[in-house]
């Protein structure tokens, strides 16, 4: 006879004590990151670690500066001229915001995903292998074979396999977003970065999308920002909600969305009005 | 109404709908107390009628329960609630499931009425009308704190079960003395018995519903805890 | 009627009729041009009018009509003719005579009342000529090798002589061309060794012998043209014009002979087509006016491929630096406006720009750098293709920036940010990524860049175009491309034959068929462009977001 315990019932989320993780179980450690655009403070003194081989969610209402967190970690909002960003984030204990960090190396590192769908206008064999040609590899074994290891990583191999010569632009919404996820861990990165990757797709390609990030934990660290709160819950293990540039609550996604600490995730969560 | 800020949520479609079953759960609550007062009612005075009445209006709360049960899982299916409403919800659900059982006690209770009860075993039954009297306010108040949700008044009813198992036991104590006085009186006091057993089962069900307020509030599961974290949670 | 205005309909009626508008015009403008133009190649009929004028004197006339129009009897009275005073107005008809040697202008107006005899004779005779442009008139006989012989042989001879002519001309052009060629590079090698002071006698004696053995081989042929000429020079073709005079024609000089009057449709047809053929194919005569167009074909096309090999990578360059590099600030958006408006400024100003920098500066700088042998003849220090093509590029490039703008402005940031995330740096990004996509806009630039430059002919004049150029600036000497000739353009063709010729009348509809030519070209080009163009933008089609 099966005995079911209230301990088997919960085994496969193992809780972890996000204050205090062990240095091998840290991914990405943040520390105090402020982050402005021109005179506007946009983040304000971000503390908090991300662990490994678990998908973390970044919640919080629009403009609560989720998104500009998430892109800090790959070094995205170099690209905005006004932004001046302060504090650290450490990636195996370096700060990647040292004046001698290679942002194109990091940015292997730290792969992400967009909003929308952004194939390029390329084959799919030319849209995987994009990072690895950036970086010299043209052996055709080594492109055919990591082709193939990422599209079935991303659950697309079995689409697109007769396929692979035809333009990417051809595909669904969600096989396209699939693709960007394959192009994405392509290049074997450490985190992945999705940011409301589902937010344009229809439920049931967000429902393959949410599928896939659970098997992609197995590999990577990911992180997601969502704008989709049920989605938060489906599919992270942690969940930091974010409200005007502060990290409000950071905690387990099983306790943020039953017993949250704070009144403003709580208001956010229920959908009231705070 | 304070605990539950039902009135603040964006979508006043949802306000409208947990408003709507909560007033359906303490309208159950007050059928439930009246059913429980009137079987009570009904062994202490031996009134058949009321009796055979309070047996007839059970369905009420049956149907009550389904409703809200149905509503609890339409809510779930289309608002998908979270947090606080999320254990709401659960603790609705939980509560009616409870709430008809304590229905189904008062109708055991109504039928010991219809078995007849000979005079000489009145004193038998006054000690149950006290138990029942208890039993009654016991109920009140955790639907008074149910409908605050009110997390002190609920540690307080949880706390005051022990004095209705007290009682019980005695009342039972008593009873087995007088089986065996008279074992002719075994089937009149088993009835007893059985009536004392449902009331007994009525205070562990509103134990249950302070429990429920009290996961709703704390978001703390109590049940099966021991007294001594118990103790620790309420301070 | 308020409803009417309501509904809409006066503003499709209004934006309906401005279509039409542009659309008889576009069509009116190719029409004329293109039944003006085509009628030039069409064989036309040759009359024999028998006149008979105010003194009773007798003429004939041959020719082709070429104009008709009605004057008011008005203007003739003071002629003191023999009219009919009662009518309002006078017919009277140009006739092309042809003829030049024998009278002084090959037109000659008629008046019809005076043609007492119209008729098609079947035996005249058209022949076109290398010199002294078309006669008209009747085969008297033919002398084959300096004896006479009969008509048959006509087309025996055309033939022999059509053979002799093309011999001739690879002689003349290929062959002799070549050692020309060759002796003026050895003479210029020499002189760069004198002017380097490098000079030695036994270089000297080396220069000499080959000068010498090149001369040798320049005898040789021109003794084998002599030859031919001499050949070609005992055919002759015996002609009776108009007014009965014998005319004796050299072989050599005749291009054609048509009996135009013979002709059924089918073979009108043929003459039609082959005739734009050679109009197409051959070089000019007779100061433009006659002849084909061939070198400005040749010219204009190779100007306008070299310039667009000099603007695309220009433009596209600098339009990348605008939009992807430089900060949005004053500057930039100065430097913008400023790019602007340099494709409103006149065409001559870029012309003169480009004489007095181009050729004058660089090109005088280059002459004395790297060709002071042959000064003071200048290289590059005179106008040539090249120049022409920089300083179209110049004129140009505005359009190349500003529509490679607009392609990467419309670049979905997303792309980029793509690009960006796997790990590629900015360049990579614009390498792989932007300029693929943006391809189809830089075509779009690069159509409008040939469309504006294949119709100016203004800056042309000053920094490269002639009215008649020796060579192509293409040949089969080393090294092939010559980018410092002079060449020839259609647009200018046009300028000079339609305005600039000794015969005006004659040469109108080669002015036509000269600009429907260019018309053509010009259509080919962006044709071409276009269909690249739709090609890419199928390839980098965005999805719509």
């Amino acid at each position: 006879m099966i005995s079911v315990t209230p301990k088997n019932l919960s085994e496969h989320n193992v809780k972890l004590d996000l204050n205090n993780l062990s240095p091998e179980q840290v991914a990405l450690e943040i520390r105090n990151l402020d982050l402005y655009y021109g005179n506007k403070q946009a983040l304000q003194n971000i503390s908090m670690s991300i662990p490994k081989g678990q998908v973390t969610a970044f919640i919080g209402p629009s403009g609560c500066g989720k998104s500009t967190l998430l892109r800090c970690i790959n070094r995205m909002n170099d690209l905005v001229d006004t932004c001046k960003i302060e504090g650290q984030i450490n990636l195996h204990g370096e700060n990647i915001y040292d004046r001698h960090t290679d942002v194109a190396a990091l940015r292997r590192k730290v792969g992400m995903v967009f909003q929308r769908p952004n194939p390029f206008p390329k084959s799919i064999y030319e849209n995987v292998v994009y990072g690895l040609r950036i970086t010299g590899e043209n052996n055709r074994r080594v492109l055919d074979e990591a082709v193939e290891n990422a599209l079935r990583s991303a659950a697309l191999w079995n689409e697109v396999k007769d396929r692979l010569h035809e333009s990417a632009l051809g595909l669904s919404g969600g096989q396209q977003q699939r693709l960007v996820i394959a192009r994405a861990i392509a290049i074997k990165p450490e985190v992945l970065l999705l940011d409301e990757p589902t937010s344009a797709l229809d439920p049931i390609s967000t429902l393959t999308i949410e599928e896939l990030i659970n098997d992609l934990k197995k590999q990577f660290t990911v992180v997601i920002v969502t704008h989709n709160m049920q989605q938060a819950a489906r599919v992270s293990d942690q969940t930091a909600f974010m409200y005007m540039g502060d990290l409000i609550e950071y905690s387990d996604t099983n306790t943020l969305f039953t017993t949250p600490l704070k009144k403003k995730t709580e208001d956010y969560i229920t959908g009231r009005y705070g | 109404m304070d605990n539950l800020n039902i009135g603040r949520h964006i979508s006043g479609q949802f306000n409208e709908d947990l408003e709507r079953i909560i007033n359906h759960v303490m309208h159950m609550g007050g059928l439930v107390e009246k059913q429980l007062a009137d079987a009570l009612t009904s062994v202490c005075d031996a009134d058949e009628e009321l009796a055979k009445k309070v047996l007839e209006n059970d369905y009420q709360i049956n149907n009550a329960e389904v409703s809200i049960d149905d509503e609890c899982t339409r809510i779930i299916a289309k608002r998908q609630p979270a947090a606080g409403d999320l254990r709401l919800v659960m603790a609705i659900v939980k509560t009616i499931t409870d709430l008809e059982r304590i229905g189904d006690e008062a109708g055991k209770i109504a039928n010991v009425t219809l078995e007849s009860l000979s005079g000489k075993h009145k004193d038998l039954l006054s000690n149950l009308d006290n138990l029942g009297r208890h039993v009654l306010t016991f109920l009140q108040s955790t639907l008074d704190a149910f409908t605050r949700m009110d997390y002190d008044a609920a540690v307080k009813v949880h706390k005051s079960d022990d004095k209705i198992d007290r009682e019980y036991e005695a009342l039972m104590r008593q009873l087995m003395t007088y089986m065996m006085e008279d074992p002719r009186s075994i089937p009149q006091v088993m009835s007893v018995i059985w009536s004392a057993r449902a009331l007994e089962r009525i205070g562990d069900r509103c134990q249950n519903i302070c429990e429920y307020i009290i996961y709703f509030v704390k978001g703390r599961d109590v049940r099966h805890t021991t007294a001594e974290d118990f103790q620790s949670l309420s301070k | 009627m308020n409803n009417w205005f309501k509904s809409g309909s006066p503003w499709v009626w209004l934006s309906a009729g401005g279509v039409s508008i542009s659309l008889i015009s576009v069509i009116g403008l190719l029409w004329l041009i293109a039944s003006r133009g085509l009628s030039y190649f069409w064989p036309a009929d040759i009359y024999q009018f028998e006149m008979t004028d105010e003194q009773g004197i007798n003429t004939t006339v041959i020719g082709e009509i070429y104009d008709r129009e009605n004057i008011p009897t008005s203007q003739l009275v003071h002629l003191n003719l023999d009219l009919d005073t009662s009518v309002e107005s006078i017919e009277r008809l140009l006739i092309k005579t042809g003829n030049r040697e024998l009278v002084s202008l090959d037109f000659r107006w008629i008046l019809v009342p005076q043609i007492s005899q119209q008729s098609l004779p079947e035996d005249l005779v058209l022949i076109e000529r290398r010199t002294n442009g078309n006669f008209y008139g009747y085969i008297e006989n033919i002398i084959l090798d300096g004896r006479t012989v009969g008509l048959e042989k006509m087309p025996e001879l055309v033939e022999r002589v059509s053979e002799f002519q093309a011999e001739m001309e690879e002689l003349q052009k290929v062959d002799i061309g070549a050692i020309n060629y060759q002796i003026e590079r050895t003479r210029l090698k020499e002189r760069k060794h004198k002017l380097d002071e490098t000079l030695t006698p036994e270089l000297q004696l080396e220069f000499k012998n080959t000068v010498a053995s090149l001369r040798a081989d320049y005898e040789v042929l021109e003794h084998a043209l002599m030859g031919l000429r001499e050949k070609i020079s005992r055919d002759q073709i015996v002609m009776r014009a108009m007014d009965g005079q014998k005319v004796t024609i050299n072989f050599e000089n005749i291009l054609k002979i048509n009996f135009n009057n013979q002709l059924t449709l089918f073979g009108k047809i043929k003459l039609f087509f082959s005739q734009i053929g050679s109009f197409i194919s051959d070089d000019p005569r007779e100061a433009n006016t006659e002849g084909g167009v061939f070198p400005a074909i040749f010219g204009t096309v190779l100007m306008v491929l070299l310039m667009t090999v000099i603007v695309s990578p220009l433009g596209v360059v600098a339009a990348i630096y605008l939009h992807e590099y430089a900060g949005n600030n004053a500057l930039t958006k100065l430097l913008r406006i400023a790019v602007i408006n340099l494709a409103g400024v006149p065409s001559i100003v870029y012309g003169v720009f480009g004489l007095g920098f181009f050729v004058y500066m660089v090109g005088g700088s280059l002459d004395q750098l790297f060709y002071a042998e042959t000064l003071p003849s200048p290289t590059f220090g005179t106008p040539g293709v090249m120049w022409s093509a920089i300083t179209l590029a110049i004129l140009t490039l505005p359009v190349v920036i500003v529509s490679t703008e607009e392609g990467l402005s419309r670049i979905p940031s997303a792309m980029r940010h793509g690009s960006l995330a796997l790990g590629a740096t900015k360049a990579e990004t614009l390498w792989r990524i932007i300029l693929p996509i943006a391809s189809p806009a830089i075509m779009t630039g690069i159509i409008l860049a040939i469309a504006r430059a294949a119709g100016e002919v203004a800056p042309l004049m000053l920094v490269g175009v002639v009215k008649m150029a020796p060579n192509l600036p293409l040949d089969g000497n080393f090294p092939f491309l010559h980018l410092d000739r002079k060449f020839m353009h259609l647009g200018f063709h046009i300028y000079d034959v339609g305005f600039q010729s000794p015969n005006v009348e004659a040469a109108r509809p080669l002015v036509y068929a000269t600009a429907l030519l260019l018309v053509s070209i010009i259509v080919a080009l962006n044709m071409t462009a276009v269909s690249i163009r739709n090609r890419l933008r199928e390839k980098y089609r965005m999805l719509e977001h």
